[in-house]
C-alpha cells in the first residue's frame, strides 16, 4: 500500500520540482546571508578580503583617530592642501578623505567626504565605521567617561543566527508543508476522479488508503530533511543533534500531513482545500511561536547543541500525533460514509 | 463572481475565522517582539550584571567561584559580570560572545545617553559628504573640496590655497558652509544626536526604510550609526508582490477550470480572436492587481503614478508566465508546483538584484530597485527605468504571441511531455512561410527569458564551493543560450520545414545573429546604467565584438547540422555538442584555459 504510494509519488514530477524549490530557498537565503554579511559585518569581508582603504587625512593630523584607522591597516595620507586632497580623491587615489578640526573642546565635528557612487561610499563608510566607533570612544574616555564591554570580540554572529534560526528550521519544516500539499492533491484528486470510491469497493479500508498516503509522505518527506543534512555538513556547516532533528521533523510531517488529510476530505474541492490549509498551517506555525521552545527554537537550539534541550522536547509532539492518529479514523470515517 | 461561486457558505466562516486568527497572531507577535529562535544563547549573570532583557539569550544565574566551571563544561555560553563578559575559544561561544556584545554596547549607549550631557555622551559627530565621482568633468562640479572643509579656497585655484585650519572660519559667503568647526554650536547638532538617539534606541524591531548609510550633509554619529537593511527591498516584494501572486494563481485555475470543463472548446467555436479571449480572461485580474498596487502604494505614501509605471509591467510580466503554466497544464497538481517553481523563479528574479541596491548597480535589472528608489524619494532615469521593463514587457509579448497561435482545442488539451508541448507550442507560433524571420524573432524574444534562466543559474551556484560554482555557472549559462538560439531552427528541422543543409545554416546563422544582437543591446543598456561610459566603450571597441558572433554563429550551426543530420533524437547530444564548444570558448577568454 505504502508502496503503491511511492511509485505513484516517484512517477510524479512533482517531487523534482519540490526538491528543486528548497534548493532555491536554500540559494535564496545564501543571496539573503550575503546582503546580511555585506552590510552587518563589514568585519567578516575586511578581514576576509584584506580590504584597505586610502584615507586622505586633513586638518588635525596628529589626532588619535589616524592611529586608529592605521591600526585596521587602513593607509593614511596626511594632507596639508585640500586642492591636493582633492585632486588625488579625484584620480582615485583616494578612497575617503576625512577633516578633523584642529583645537576642539569637547565636541569634535569631522568631516567625511565619500566618492559619489554609492555603492563605493557604502562600502568604505562601512569599512570606517569601526575606527570611528574607537576613536569615538578615545573621546569619552578623555573626558572621563568609560563605556563598558568594550574589550568583548566574539565573532560576527548575524549570519550564524540567521543560518541556525531561520533557515535549518526552514529547510527541516519545509518538507512537511509540501507533504501536507501533496496530500491534499492525491486525495482530492482521487475524490475528483471518483477513484476513491473504486478503490474502496476493493478490500481495504479509507483509513489504510488514508495511511499509505501519509506514510508515503512521511518517507519522502524525511529524505529530503536527510539530504539537507548531509548538504549542510558538507558546506561546512554542523548540525548536531541531527537524528533527534530528524525524528522532530517526521513528527512535524505525520502531524501536517494528517491535518492535511483533515482538511480535504472536509472541503473535498482542491483548490478551497489548498487554500484553507495553507491558512490552517500558517496559523497553527505563528501560534507555535508562544510555546516554548517553539519548533523553530527547538531545531535552532538542537543544532547548536544547546544542553539544555533533548530527545525530551519531543514527547510533546509524540503526544499530538498520537492524539491525531487516534481521532483521524473516526472523522475519516464519518467524512466518507457520504 | 468567480471567487464567490468557489468560496460561499461555510467556506467563508472558516476563511474569516482563519483570517482574524492570523491577525490576532500576527499582532501578538508584533507586540511581543519578533525573535524567532528564544533562549538561542546560553548566558551565565553574576548578580552585579546588568539586566538583560532580550529573548534570545537564555539566563542563567551563575556565582563567580562556578562560573569557570559552568563556562568549561559548556553549561553556558557566554558569562556576564557587571564589568565584563568571558566566553570561550569555540564557534558556540564566539557567537553568542558577539550577540551579547551587540546587545550590552547597546545598553551601554543607553545607560551613557541617560547619565551624561549630549557632549560628553556623544563627543564625534560625522558630517558626511559626497564627492562627484572621478569620471565627471571636473571643472563642472560644483562642490569642491574646499567647499566641504571649509577652507573658503575657490576650487579653481589650487596653487595658493592655504594650509587647512578649521579654527579660523574664513569667508562667509559661502553657502554650502557650515558652522566653523571650532565655533561649535550645541543646539544644532545636539538636536540631531537626539532624533538619531531616540531612532536607536527605539526601533529595533521595524528597520528604518532607507537603502543607503547616510544622504548628503547628513550627520552621523558612529556609535548611532546603522547600517542600511537590505529588508527594504525583500519587504517591498513582499508587500507589493505576493497580492499579485495570489490573484494570478486564481486567474490559472480559473483557466485550467474553464479547460478541463471543456468551457473553452464553446469559447473557441464563438467568433472571438483567441487574443480576445486570453486578455479578456486576463484584464479583469490585471485590473484587481493594479488596484492592489494603488492600495499598497497609497498606504506606504509612495508616488502613484510613479509606482504604477513600475508595477504594470511586473503585472504584466507575472501573468504572462502564469498564462504559460495554463497553457501547458492540465492537472491540478502539475499546476500546484509549476506555479511554486513560477514563483521562487519570479521572486528571485526581482528580489536577488534588489538585494544590492547601493552595492551594485546591476541591481537596476529589477524593478524593486526603481520602487525603493521611488520610497526614498530619489529619481532615476528613463533608461534604467527601461532596462526593468523592457524584458519584462518581452516576456509578456512572447506568452501573448504564443498564447494565441496555440490557442486550439488539440494543443489545449492533450497531455505530453513538456518538453514536447514547448516544440509543438513554438512549431504552432511561428510564421511558417517566413522561417527566418520567425527565427529571428524567437531569438529575441527568449532573451529575457534566458536571462532570468541565467540568473537563477546564479543563485543556485550559490550552493557550491568556487571552483564547482564557476564551472556549473558557465555550462549552465551555455547551455541555456545555446538552447535559446537553436530551438526553432530544431522545430523546423523536426517538422521537416527545411530541405537543404545550406537552409538550415542559414537559419542558424540568422537565430545567433538576432540573438547576439539583442544580447548586446541589452548588455549596452545595462552598462550604460552601470557605469557612463568606460565599459561601453571598451565593450564596443574594434574587433572584439566579431569574435563572439562568429563564436555564436558556429556553435549554432553546430547544434543545427547534427541535428538535421541524425534527427531530433540527436537533439540533447547536439547541444551538448555546441556548449561544449561555447564553453571551451568562455573558459579560455577568462583565461582558465591558455
Amino acid at each position: 500500500m505504502v508502496l503503491r504510494e511511492l511509485k505513484a509519488l516517484r512517477k510524479e514530477k512533482t517531487i523534482m520540482f519540490a526538491i528543486l524549490i528548497q534548493l532555491f530557498i536554500a540559494s535564496f537565503s545564501s543571496v539573503i546571508l550575503l546582503g546580511i554579511m555585506v552590510y552587518y559585518d563589514p568585519d567578516s569581508i575586511g578581514q576576509n578580503a584584506q580590504l584597505r582603504l586610502d584615507v586622505g587625512v586633513l586638518g588635525d593630523t596628529q589626532s588619535q583617530f589616524t592611529n586608529l584607522l592605521e591600526q585596521r591597516h587602513h593607509r593614511v595620507r596626511v594632507f596639508s592642501d585640500a586642492a591636493k586632497a582633492e585632486t588625488a580623491f579625484k584620480a582615485g587615489r583616494l578612497d575617503a578623505i576625512v577633516y578633523i578640526p584642529e583645537d576642539s573642546k569637547d565636541v569634535v565635528e569631522m568631516k567625511l567626504v565619500l566618492p559619489e557612487m554609492d555603492a563605493q561610499a557604502t562600502l568604505v563608510l562601512m569599512l570606517l565605521k569601526e575606527p570611528l566607533e574607537k576613536y569615538e570612544n578615545y573621546l569619552r574616555e578623555q573626558q572621563g567617561l568609560i563605556v563598558r564591554y568594550q574589550d568583548i570580540k566574539g565573532k560576527p554572529f548575524s549570519t550564524n543566527e540567521f543560518l541556525y534560526t531561520i533557515i535549518i528550521p526552514i529547510l527541516m519544516f519545509f518538507p512537511a508543508f509540501i507533504a501536507g500539499s501533496m496530500v491534499i492533491d492525491s486525495i482530492s484528486e482521487e475524490m475528483e476522479n471518483k477513484t476513491l470510491e473504486t478503490l474502496l469497493s476493493a478490500p481495504v479500508s479509507i483509513n489504510q488508503i488514508t495511511g499509505a498516503k501519509i506514510a508515503a509522505s512521511v518517507v519522502v518527506g524525511a529524505l529530503q530533511c536527510i539530504a539537507w543534512i548531509i548538504l549542510l555538513g558538507l558546506n561546512g556547516f554542523s548540525v548536531q543533534n541531527a537524528w533527534i532533528i530528524l525524528i522532530l521533523s517526521m513528527l512535524v510531517i505525520a502531524i501536517v500531513a494528517l491535518l492535511a488529510l483533515l482538511v480535504s476530505l472536509v472541503f473535498r474541492d482542491r483548490e478551497r482545500s489548498q487554500f484553507i490549509y495553507s491558512l490552517v498551517i500558517l496559523v497553527l506555525f505563528s501560534l507555535t511561536y508562544f510555546v516554548n521552545p517553539s519548533p523553530f527554537a527547538l531545531v535552532a537550539r538542537l543544532a547548536t547543541g544547546d544542553p539544555f534541550v533533548g530527545a525530551g522536547q519531543l514527547l510533546v509532539y509524540v503526544i499530538m500525533l498520537g492524539a491525531l492518529v487516534a481521532v483521524t479514523p473516526f472523522i475519516t470515517k464519518r467524512l466518507t460514509r457520504v | 463572481m468567480r471567487l464567490r461561486a468557489r468560496f460561499g457558505g461555510k467556506m467563508i466562516a472558516a476563511v474569516l475565522i482563519l483570517l482574524i486568527s492570523a491577525g490576532v497572531v500576527s499582532s501578538l507577535v508584533f507586540i511581543q517582539g519578533m525573535v524567532l529562535a528564544k533562549d538561542f544563547y546560553i548566558v551565565g549573570v553574576s548578580p552585579g550584571a546588568p539586566l538583560i532583557f532580550d529573548q534570545r539569550f537564555h539566563l542563567v544565574q551563575v556565582d563567580p567561584s562556578q562560573s569557570g566551571v559552568a563556562l568549561k563544561s559548556g553549561q553556558i555560553d557566554v558569562y556576564v559580570t557587571g564589568k565584563a563578559a568571558f566566553y570561550r575559544a569555540d564557534d558556540r561561544s564566539q557567537h553568542a560572545a558577539g550577540a551579547i556584545k551587540k546587545y550590552l554596547e547597546k545598553k551601554e549607549i543607553a545607560r551613557i545617553a541617560d547619565q551624561y550631557p549630549l557632549n560628553q555622551a556623544f563627543p564625534l559627530r560625522v558630517e558626511v559628504n559626497y564627492l562627484k565621482a572621478p569620471t565627471e568633468n571636473m571643472s563642472a562640479a560644483a562642490v569642491t573640496l574646499a567647499d566641504i572643509v571649509r577652507v573658503g579656497q575657490e576650487a579653481d585655484t589650487p596653487a595658493n590655497s592655504p594650509t587647512v585650519n578649521g579654527g579660523n572660519p574664513m569667508e562667509d559667503e559661502n553657502p554650502l558652509a557650515g558652522q566653523p568647526p571650532a565655533a561649535y554650536v550645541p543646539s544644532e547638532s545636539d538636536e540631531l544626536v537626539k532624533q538619531q538617539l531616540e531612532v536607536s534606541l527605539s526601533s529595533r524591531l521595524v528597520p528604518e526604510f532607507k537603502a543607503e548609510f547616510a544622504s548628503n550633509k547628513q550627520l552621523i554619529v558612529p556609535s548611532l550609526m546603522s547600517p542600511p537593511i537590505p529588508l527594504a527591498q525583500v519587504l517591498l516584494a513582499f508587500a507589493y508582490i505576493l497580492p499579485i501572486f495570489f490573484i494570478s494563481i486564481f486567474f490559472t485555475s480559473g483557466f485550467i477550470e474553464e479547460k478541463l470543463g471543456r468551457k473553452l472548446n464553446i469559447l473557441l467555436s464563438a467568433p472571438v480572436t483567441p487574443l480576445q479571449i486570453i486578455l479578456g480572461k486576463m484584464l479583469p485580474y490585471v485590473g484587481y492587481s493594479l488596484i492592489i498596487v494603488v492600495l499598497i502604494t497609497l498606504i506606504f505614501h509612495g508616488d502613484l503614478l510613479l509606482a504604477l509605471a513600475i508595477f504594470l509591467p511586473v503585472i504584466l510580466f507575472i501573468f504572462a508566465i502564469y498564462l504559460g503554466v495554463a497553457l501547458q497544464y492540465r492537472t491540478y497538481r502539475d499546476q500546484t508546483f509549476f506555479s511554486l517553481v513560477a514563483v521562487t523563479v519570479i521572486t528571485g528574479y526581482l528580489v536577488f538584484p534588489a538585494m544590492f541596491v547601493g552595492i551594485n548597480d546591476l541591481s537596476y535589472v529589477s524593478p524593486l530597485t526603481l520602487a525603493v528608489q521611488m520610497f526614498r524619494g530619489e529619481s532615476f532615469t528613463v533608461l534604467q527605468y527601461m532596462l526593468a521593463a523592457v524584458p519584462m514587457l518581452l516576456v509578456f509579448l512572447l506568452a501573448i504571441t504564443v498564447g494565441t497561435r496555440v490557442f486550439n482545442e488539440e494543443y489545449l488539451m492533450n497531455f505530453k511531455p513538456l518538453h514536447v508541448k514547448i516544440r509543438e507550442a513554438i512549431y504552432l507560433a511561428m510564421d511558417k512561410r517566413h522561417l527566418a524571420a520567425s527565427a529571428a524573432v524567437f531569438s529575441l524574444l527568449f532573451i529575457p527569458v534566458v536571462f532570468m534562466f541565467e540568473l537563477a543559474a546564479i543563485t543556485l551556484s550559490l550552493n557550491l564551493p568556487t571552483p564547482i560554482a564557476l564551472g556549473f555557472l558557465i555550462f549552465t549559462c551555455v547551455a541555456i543560450e545555446e538552447t535559446a538560439k537553436s530551438v526553432t531552427v530544431a522545430v523546423t528541422i523536426e517538422r521537416g520545414l527545411v530541405k537543404t543543409w545550406a537552409r538550415v545554416i542559414l537559419l542558424a546563422v540568422v537565430s545567433a545573429v538576432f540573438f547576439f544582437l539583442g544580447e548586446k543591446v541589452l548588455l549596452f543598456m545595462s552598462l550604460s546604467v552601470i557605469s557612463e561610459s568606460v565599459f561601453t566603450n571598451a565593450v564596443f571597441a574594434g574587433n572584439l565584438l566579431w569574435i563572439p558572433l562568429l563564436l555564436h554563429c558556429v556553435c549554432t550551426t553546430i547544434v543545427c547540422l547534427i541535428t538535421w543530420r541524425f534527427g531530433i533524437k540527436s537533439y540533447p547530444l547536439a547541444l551538448l555538442a555546441g556548449s561544449i564548444v561555447h564553453g571551451l570558448y568562455n573558459l579560455s577568454v577568462i583565461g582558465v584555459l591558455r
